[in-house]
């Protein structure tokens, strides 16, 4: 897209994406609320330099959205993490529905990652982005995007395996 | 199973935001939140103002409010600015060691002790070795300004010194790179001494480095298990933390912190059993940086000493204290001349850990 675009041009980007932006956002952010305060913060950079982006405007979006989460996660301190961490209890699978269970636990401890290893999981597993891709939007090298997400992944591998072995011992425990 | 989780995750994440929805209007909102930004930046900029007045601080900006910047982003400018100059204007103590090194030579030579007196400010640094009490035997220091750092050598025996651009990089790339990290903890760093720069009179502190990352670079390495604490002894009269390394590290260091502070006063780095026993014992003062202190980081040339290249200057008094291993000019440790003469320049602590020599 060139340079020199329409505030009409905006409204149209904004309809057709802010959704999928907005799930990004509460990705990155961790909860609803804050996501849209991301969301809100990116849009407004994105309204100043509208006429002067060229290329992608998600993909700027993207990017700002990313390079905000991470100030954001540095700013707040590890309090907030484990403010959450304190909030955030995992609930044992009981039922059938363990791997629907183990899902949204997989989202909670995402939401529980560092940021940087947060925004690389999101970019790779929900913007289906490459690593090469990812690296771009955060700025970053190739090789560092693939170390978080293999961080990331890895503790979460944990979490699966956990969840799978006590998922067993309830089993033969007759729970 | 764990090739499942990357599925998993996908699905958590679609599933987690499968009902948000943006709200209509998005760019009003927007809009609006801009404009209430714009009233507060005009506020926070007054507020400062008014606060950096008070305060007496000097700042050679003139913060205006542009049409085109956000309350945040200003007052991060401020604080910034602020912040800036206020680490200008306090860039930490000097460090002031006074250095004692007992060395066995290698080959079955006489043992060695040496004294040695060091300062170390930001990207200065200065090294007083005496071969006894008040003899001195050379003096060594650089300073680094604007990305370039001049090494200055004076040798007391000839009667020589030289000065050397590029040598003497700023210090700090070896010792804290291998530090735990702030965020969390490094593995496998028990092998190396932590402050200590084995073979080399003095400890390692870095360039640029405030006494307060000092003090939680040794926060963050106890924390880690990188440092034990080992009780409380006293350190000529100050009841000091003591920090023992890991057992079985190749070089044993123990470092006494000040309570208070978490500042080292005193490190004292032994040689593993096996290889030549050599022990170096650095007491730390923390020096304001007064001009009189200050002044102590420059090297002075005495009058009627000759000046030589490097190679002259520092050879001879290499020679003198060969085969003992410590200490020896710092800069010359790294040239390969040095291995030349059959002169290994890191005899027990191994290779340099880094790029640099300190």
């Amino acid at each position: 897209m060139a340079a020199g675009r329409s505030t009409a041009e905006l409204e149209r980007f904004l309809a057709e994406r802010a959704d999928h932006l907005l799930r990004t956002a509460v990705l990155l952010a961790g909860n609803r609320e804050a996501g849209e305060d991301l969301l809100q913060t990116a849009v407004e950079r994105l309204l100043r330099r509208w006429g002067r982006i060229d290329g992608d405007p998600e993909g700027y979006v993207r990017r700002t959205l990313c390079n905000l989460a991470i100030d954001g996660y540095r700013r707040a301190g590890r309090w907030r993490q484990k403010e959450r961490l304190l909030r955030t209890e995992l609930r044992q699978p009981q039922d059938a529905t363990g791997d629907v269970d183990l899902r949204d636990a997989l989202v909670r401890l995402l939401l529980q990652l560092p940021a940087r290893q947060r925004a690389v999981l999101v970019l790779r597993y929900w913007e289906q982005l490459t690593d090469a891709e990812a690296a771009v939007v955060l700025g970053c090298s190739e090789g560092t995007v693939k170390s978080s997400g293999s961080r990331g992944l890895a503790r979460l591998r944990e979490l699966a395996d956990g969840w799978n072995d006590t998922a067993a011992m309830c089993g033969r425990n007759g729970k | 199973m764990s090739t499942d989780v990357e599925d998993l995750l996908r699905e958590g994440m679609e599933r987690f935001t499968a009902d948000l929805r943006a709200s209509a209007g998005l760019t009003c909102q927007v809009a609006r939140r801009r404009r209430r930004r714009r009233r507060l930046a005009l506020c926070s900029v007054t507020g400062a103002a008014a606060a950096l007045t008070a305060g007496g601080v000097a700042l050679a900006v003139v913060v205006v409010p542009s049409q085109q910047r956000t309350g945040i982003e200003l007052t991060a400018d401020v604080v910034k600015r602020v912040s800036s100059a206020l680490t200008a204007a306090d860039p930490g103590d000097i460090a002031r060691m006074s250095v004692t090194t007992s060395s066995a030579s290698p080959y079955g030579g006489k043992a060695t002790t040496t004294t040695a007196e060091e300062w170390s400010y930001g990207d200065q640094w200065r090294s007083v070795t005496y071969s006894s009490p008040g003899h001195t035997l050379y003096d060594e220091g650089y300073t680094a300004s604007a990305g370039s750092s001049v090494y200055t050598l004076v040798n007391y025996s000839t009667q020589t010194w030289t000065k050397r651009p590029g040598l003497g990089r700023p210090a700090g790339a070896i010792p804290f790179s291998t530090l735990p990290a702030s965020r969390g903890c490094r593995p496998a760093i028990g092998a190396f001494p932590l402050l200590y720069k084995f073979g080399l009179p003095g400890i390692g502190l870095p360039a640029s480095s405030l006494p307060s990352t000092v003090a939680r670079s040794l926060r963050t390495a106890v924390s880690c298990g990188t440092l034990t604490v080992a009780g409380r002894q006293s350190v000529d009269g100050i009841e000091a933390i003591k920090l023992t390394s890991r057992p079985g590290s190749f070089i044993s260091e123990t470092i006494w912190v000040s309570p208070s502070t978490y500042l080292p006063v005193r490190v004292v780095v032994r040689s593993a059993s096996g290889a030549p026993a050599v022990q170096q014992t650095a007491d730390i003062t923390w020096l304001s940086p007064t001009a009189q202190n200050l002044a102590k980081l420059t090297v002075p040339i005495p009058a009627g000493f000759r000046k030589l290249s490097l190679s002259a200057v520092a050879a001879p008094t290499f020679k003198q204290i060969s085969p003992a291993l410590l200490p020896r000019p710092k800069a010359f440790c790294l040239m390969p001349a040095v291995n030349a003469c059959g002169n290994p320049p890191f005899p027990v602590g191994g290779p340099p850990l880094g790029s640099g020599y300190r």
